[in-house]
């Protein structure tokens, strides 16, 4: 189980580092797959399997939504990149992870005792690296990964704390809905079904 | 035949919103079947009979006041409905004035949606598990502010994310306070908590520093949706943040965090006040007097102890009105001139003055002109914050001096002759679907101010909700 973990919060690190260094959306959409998985192995420590196969298949429907409406689109940008701003990611993901190393035992004594340290350090990892993230970019898809990520983050966290049938259905629902916004937002432009021009004002 | 509060002011309109979304292109038909929808609702509320039961015929309903839903409750109690009949009436005006050009066809069933899930937020228990009914009404209410088609404005990226935020931070906090109710004052988890908490609820009511994109949001999208958003959200989120104070003692009790709300409510006030006063256009100068709003509110919750929650809840209809007529005005001069700028406005006064003068009105409501809804309560307000600390007062009051100053540039632009149009000439061209409501709308608000006790006592019922508090 302890080795399960450490795959799962490696995993984690891996993924949450690439959607932060990477702006190319089938290297985002993998990691983001993994990350789903690992972020699973993550709460079936603390939940039942049944409950938190819940968290993945909401997650990989999720990344499906956005992923697929961004393939469909006719003109996916390109990013063309300096290599100073790709270092300047990596970088900033380093300086989380090392904050992440050094925070998470003193929050775990002091806020969080009956948190296993590694779920704990798993969704400060999420959360943080998320948040640099959403820092970081100004694209529509980006930011939805990067809330769906920080949402998974606190969920990995939350997971560890309480376990409702509630919280975790209303819970998918956000993450479904904000997947559903992420396809609103990469929706082809020029689509005709313009909802906000009526017929009364096309006359 | 026995219902609850929650199938009638949560599934009901859920329901019926659905049903509206689906027939959103028939806008004569969404416009009655939401607005009718939403003042029905808001008269059921107003005028619940105490007994919880209704007779109509030989049909006797009788209503509880809670709903089980996966494994948890949804308690609507009576305290709560003259709130909900608020919120429910204001849906109503701003679905019916939301047939103008400009607004998203989704608006009217979304903004039921919304209505009901913020419904469903106040009632929900434990009343923390409300962080993830918001958070469902601010995804939904994202199609009506973007065009389907269009690249979302970075203002309503910066909002999804900024409110998405708050959402962990609220769930947090509540399992956090749930284990520090039994510890000493002097416990740091008690500060950490309560740290957690007002970082969630900044994040949802925009306080400076998360303010930002509260006037990019109001540049880029129509003002009637956003103006819905920026009354309800925040109002909701006041209301829902009551609970923490009735139900924790140590935050009740804690002097600092009074003084605290009232220093950030000073802040926003001034802040916000000084932003709009030098703004180069009136959507932008709304977004920002909506954050001054935020400010009073704020202040009025800091001076929970001298009353100040009759006057968080008395403003809210001025306001909400307020906002409508100023919000409906703004739909129409966009529509009108194309643009909001202060600079495109020139001598707009000159061929259409009621909108102008409905304009400049809605906005000295909101600023606190005397005679107008949101007089009487400012007013109080402020004098209780002058007697709190006289620096507190002098800076509430130069930051309500801010929308002022606006209105009178705006005065200035509206009436100045433009150079290719006659100078002198006045008209009236505004016809009769302008003139009507903006005249009503303007009368109401005077009405308001000249007799606000009449108007505004009923929501103060709301108060009883909150026992602990209750003054």
């Amino acid at each position: 189980m302890q080795i399960l973990s450490i795959l799962a919060f490696v995993l984690i690190v891996i993924t949450a580092m690439a959607i932060l260094v990477f702006r190319d959306w089938r290297i985002v959409s993998g990691a983001l797959i993994l990350q789903y998985l690992a972020a699973f192995a993550m709460v079936t420590q603390t939940w039942p399997v049944g409950m938190a196969v819940i968290k993945l298949i909401v997650g990989w429907m999720a990344t499906a939504a956005i992923s697929l409406t961004y393939f469909r689109r006719e003109n996916v940008p390109l990013f063309s990149e300096t290599p100073s701003s790709f270092t300047f990611r990596g970088l900033i993901g380093l300086l989380v992870i090392l904050v992440v190393f050094i925070g998470a035992p003193s929050l775990q004594t002091n806020v969080f005792p009956e948190l296993d340290l590694l779920i704990l350090q798993s969704g400060l990892m999420l959360i943080g690296i998320s948040l640099m993230q959403l820092g970081t970019t100004r694209d529509p898809f980006l930011t939805v990964v990067g809330l769906l990520s920080f949402l998974s983050g606190f969920e990995v966290i939350y997971a560890g704390l309480e376990l409702s049938s509630l919280v975790t259905g209303l819970l998918a629902i956000v993450n479904l809905g904000l997947s559903l916004v992420g396809v609103y937002f990469i929706i082809k432009v020029g689509e005709e079904t313009s909802l906000t021009v009526s017929e009364e004002d096309k006359q | 035949m026995s219902l609850s509060t929650p199938i009638l002011w949560v599934l009901l309109p859920l329901v019926i919103a659905l049903i509206a979304l689906v027939a959103f292109n028939r806008r004569v038909f969404s416009i009655l079947l939401t607005s009718l929808t939403a003042f029905i609702l808001s008269a059921l509320a107003y005028a619940f009979p105490e007994s919880m039961e209704f007779t109509i015929g030989p049909l006797s309903l009788t209503f509880t006041e809670s709903l089980g839903f996966l494994g948890r409750e949804i308690t609507l109690s009576r305290e709560l409905l003259p709130f909900i009949s608020l919120i429910y009436f204001v849906n109503g005006i701003w679905a019916l004035g939301s047939g103008i050009k400009g607004v998203s066809r989704i608006f009217r069933p979304t903004s039921l949606a919304i209505t009901a899930l913020l419904t469903a937020a106040l009632g929900v228990r434990p009343f923390l598990y409300a962080a993830l009914l918001i958070e469902t009404a601010i995804l939904a209410s994202i199609p009506m502010l973007s065009p389907l088609g269009k690249a979302p404005h970075p203002g309503i990226l910066r909002y999804l994310t900024l409110q998405t935020l708050a959402m962990p931070f609220i769930l947090l906090a509540g399992w956090l306070l749930s284990g520090v109710e039994a510890l000493p004052p002097e416990s740091p988890l008690i500060i950490q908590s309560a740290l957690i908490l007002g970082l969630g609820i900044s994040l949802w009511l925009a306080i400076f520093p998360f303010h930002s994109w509260v006037p990019m949001v109001f540049e880029s999208s129509n003002p009637l949706v956003t103006s819905f958003l920026q009354f309800m959200i925040p109002s909701v989120v006041a209301l829902f943040s009551l609970n923490f104070l009735n139900r924790y003692t140590f935050l009740r009790e804690s002097e600092g965090l009074y003084q605290i709300l009232q220093t950030i409510g000073i802040i926003m006030i001034a802040l916000g006040g000084s932003w709009t006063a030098v703004q180069k256009n009136i959507k932008r100068a709304f977004g920002f007097s909506t954050l001054v709003e935020t400010g009073f509110s704020l202040l009025a919750i800091g001076l929970a102890n001298q009353g100040g929650l009759v006057w968080l809840l008395t403003l809210m209809p001025a306001r909400a009105l307020s906002y409508w007529l100023w919000a409906f005005i703004l739909s129409r001069i966009e529509e009108r001139n194309g643009a909001t700028e202060l600079a495109h406005v020139e001598g707009f006064a000159r061929r259409f003055p009621i909108l102008s003068i409905g304009l400049l009105l809605a906005q000295l409501s909101v600023a606190g002109m005397p005679l107008l809804a949101e007089f009487p309560t400012k007013l109080s307000l402020l004098t209780a914050a002058f007697e709190s600390s006289p620096a507190l007062g002098i800076w509430g009051f130069i930051g309500s001096l801010g929308l002022f100053l606006f209105t009178l540039r705006l005065l200035i632009h509206l009436v100045r002759p433009v150079p290719e149009e006659e100078p002198n000439r006045w008209q009236i061209s505004e016809n009769r679907s302008e003139m009507i409501p903006v005249l009503m709308m303007v009368g109401i608000l005077i009405i308001i101010g000249l007799f606000p006790k009449a108007f505004l006592a009923n929501i103060l019922q709301t108060l009883t909700a909150f026992s602990q508090l209750n003054p």
